[in-house]
């Protein structure tokens, strides 16, 4: 009976890790590859000012950025997903202000959106999958940005009405549009690129014992 | 191919290019183009020389049409209806930063500059009796609570002594949050174009600020002079730093311009300053009591404000000394050239304490650090005021964080003929509009409010300068004679054809730019005229 339940638990353990692309040392490694070269184009794109026009207090625009840790996510999985997001934040925070803020607790909101996105699987070549991607990455980034602003709130002791009318209504003008467009057009073009290089189907992210998609 | 396959993808790449297209704007403006012309061996490198940004005169265009555009005793386009008692400040803070585009560009002095720099003292100083409740005198004085006060310093208590010393009044010496800055404006008037205009009456408000500072207002010497603290009271009853720290760079100026000594006596209210007016930190307070206010209520049960004394935060259980960001950020600005060491000192200090991290890219300065739960107009003050302190300071990342903050929620917006821009704030608040289109111009250009403390030298006024130019046609990015290698260097765009006259060149000089010369420019009279033809120029003059 122990033995197997313990076989029942050694079995979820492996699909859980598996499904975080940690199960052997080389998923490790390849998973903090994935994270570290995500979080560098993170901080490469989110240097590259990005236009857009304010109507009342709505920012509406474009942030590629946000995309990118999505991405992650769907590609590599929650850990890849989470980590690109926070190293990314982290590096890109040192870059431009010199600090690590709050003890980088910002940093972890935003590695939040890349982790939910990651929990789901997605065949990047089909429209239906890439739909969900586009949900999912939504609903990542409402968690990652409300988030934040709970940080702002309670840890930064930020004002209501600079959290809410400079920061919180801003960001989500710029980021829901961003993770629903440019997720799935990003993750299509990089599903193709990757085909088209090493003439297969991209290892997109799946879990332990599931089948590897087309 | 997988347009074809991928309907979702389609449907989300289209919708992409369309919010895009929809969204496109406000991006950063051009930088402007600097080149290398070598004439006859002599390199001149336009980057060596400071220059302008199309979006910093775009935004001398725009406050030019609300100064000289009309009569000095509207304010259509300002927004004011609800803001009419800050006016002044806004005039005054709009000479100080125009007074950087002039500086940056000092061998452009046509009447677009010097009609603007008159035009906005005109409407500083509108008189009650001439233009009625649109005046100054009316919304920065006569409209306001103040009343007219008397101080005795044996009994500041009694506002009312009608046998102690007269303090009130419009230009009177206790209305220094007017008279300090109206005192400035001409003094920069003068230093930028040498008019001779502005003299007599800013040499009336020095004696005067010399006579209030050190004796009793009876013609005794005193220490400390009127109100023995070596400062003036804003409002008759309260004296801050910041607002004498305009005069006292007036002062400066003033002794530096024409050769007087005066500046000796600010020193009392400096120390006062630097020993009294400061809060825990060592930072500037929120001004000083001179004497009890008409109808003051001390709380009941709260903290009891002394007469004199720092003025305290009664919000606050043990009535610690009021704090303010703007007013620390103001003072540390205008007091640099005074006390370098102080402002050096104090800036990281102040970003510590008023400073707060929004994110890595964005930073905003509060002003109360006591209480960190509100945000309002003064928060958004005390940030603009951050702006021109840290470039002042080279401090260009906490520069760079404040503009992507305060200026990151608000279009910039160009006018139909492309030669105005501004911030458009209708959103928020529309008064804030001028203001914060000011500040950008005074957060970023290469010059800096201390600069401005220095005279020019008697020489410059001899040197070759644009005299007159078809302005509305032209964007003069960089204007300036280099003394060292006896050339004019000129940067600058021509929208439609137009003409520069050039005065106090000896002889006719050619126009040489890189790789080649546009001739000599054309004798009119004792001057010189360059006709130039659409487009962008970087012309070495010699």
């Amino acid at each position: 009976m122990s033995e197997t339940t313990s076989k029942t638990e050694g079995g979820k353990t492996k699909r859980f890790l598996g499904r975080m692309h940690v199960r052997t040392a080389k998923d490790l490694l390849l998973t903090l590859l994935h994270s570290v070269v995500w979080a560098f184009l993170f901080v490469l794109v989110s240097l590259v000012p990005m236009p857009y026009t304010m109507v009342s207090l709505i920012k509406l625009g474009l942030g590629p950025a946000l995309a990118i840790i999505a991405l992650a996510g769907a590609v590599r999985g929650p850990v890849a997903g989470f980590l690109s997001g926070y190293l990314g934040t982290v590096m890109y925070d040192l870059l431009v202000s010199g600090n690590v803020l709050y003890w980088t607790l910002p940093a972890v909101a935003c590695g939040v959106s890349g982790l939910v996105v990651g929990l789901f699987t997605y065949d990047l070549s089909k429209g239906r999958s890439l739909a969900k991607l586009s949900v999912v990455a939504l609903v990542g980034f409402l968690f990652s940005i409300l988030l934040t602003a709970i940080i702002d709130l309670t840890i930064a002791r930020f004002a209501v009405m600079l959290v809410v009318g400079l920061l919180l209504l801003p960001g989500l003008g710029v980021g829901i549009p961003s993770v629903i467009l440019i997720t799935p057009i990003l993750a299509r073009l990089w599903h193709s690129a990757v085909s088209l290089v090493s003439g297969r189907a991209p290892l997109t992210h799946v879990g332990a014992g599931e089948k590897r998609l087309p | 191919m997988f347009i074809r396959e991928n309907k979702f993808f389609t449907a989300a790449l289209v919708a992409l290019i369309i919010f895009g297209a929809l969204t496109f704007g406000n991006m950063p403006g051009p930088a402007t183009q600097t080149g290398v012309v070598s004439v006859d061996g002599t390199v001149y490198n336009f980057s060596d020389y400071p220059a302008l940004t199309q979006e910093q005169l775009g935004i001398f265009n725009y406050l030019d049409g609300l100064v000289t555009g009309q009569p000095y005793g509207s304010w259509e386009g300002w927004y004011a209806e609800d803001f009419a008692s800050l006016l002044h400040y806004v005039l005054a803070f709009i000479m100080y930063a125009t007074s950087l585009i002039f500086e940056t560009t000092p061998g452009y002095r046509t009447t677009h500059y010097q009609d603007f720099s008159w035009s906005l003292l005109q409407k500083m100083n509108t008189s009650y009796g001439e233009y009625n409740i649109t005046s100054i005198e009316y919304t920065e004085w006569i409209n306001t609570p103040f009343p007219d006060y008397y101080y005795d310093a044996d009994d500041p208590y009694n506002a009312s002594n009608t046998d102690a010393v007269y303090t009130g009044g419009f230009r009177g010496p206790a209305n220094i949050m007017w008279t300090g800055h109206y005192g400035l404006m001409e003094a920069l008037h003068e230093r930028n174009f040498n008019t001779g205009a502005a003299f007599e009456e800013l040499s009336w408000f020095i004696r005067d600020w010399n006579n209030t500072l050190t004796t009793d207002g009876k013609g005794n010497q005193k220490d400390g002079g009127l109100w023995g603290i070596g400062l003036i009271p804003c409002e008759p009853y309260i004296a801050f730093v910041n607002c004498n720290s305009i005069p006292m760079f007036a002062t400066y100026l003033y002794d530096n311009m024409y050769g007087t000594d005066y500046k000796g006596v600010w020193d009392f209210g400096l120390n006062f300053s630097n020993v009294v007016a400061q809060d825990e930190y060592g930072l500037f307070t929120d001004g000083y009591y001179v004497q009890q206010p008409l109808g003051y209520q001390q709380l009941p049960d709260g903290p009891q404000q002394p007469f004199p004394g720092n003025s305290i935060d009664r919000s606050v259980s043990g009535g610690p000394v009021r704090v303010s960001g703007y007013i620390t950020a103001w003072a540390l600005t205008f007091l640099e050239y005074i006390q370098p060491q102080e402002t050096t000192n104090d800036y990281p200090l102040f970003l510590d304490v008023y400073g707060r991290d929004v994110s890595g890219d964005k930073f905003v300065v509060v002003e109360n650090h006591r209480h960190p739960n509100a945000f309002g107009t003064f928060d958004i003050l005390a940030t603009l005021f951050t702006l021109p302190l840290s470039n002042q300071r080279g401090d260009l990342v906490t520069n760079q964080r404040i503009r992507n903050f305060i200026h990151g929620v608000f279009d910039k917006v160009w006018s139909s003929d492309g030669r105005a821009m501004w911030f458009d704030t209708m959103s928020l608040v529309p008064f804030l509009q001028a203001p914060l289109s000011t500040a950008w111009v005074w957060g970023t250009t290469p010059t800096y409010i201390r600069d401005f403390a220095e005279a020019r030298p008697a020489a410059f006024w001899d040197q070759p300068y644009i005299s007159a130019a078809d302005d509305d046609r032209i964007w003069v990015y960089q204007a300036a004679w280099d003394e060292d290698k006896g050339a004019f260097i000129l940067n600058i765009r021509v929208d439609q054809a137009a003409s520069l006259t050039f005065s106090n060149f000896d002889s006719a000089p050619t126009a040489h730019v890189a790789g080649g010369s546009l001739g000599e420019l054309t004798e009119a009279g004792p001057d010189y005229t360059l006709s130039l033809e659409p487009g962008l120029y970087q012309i070495v003059l010699r």
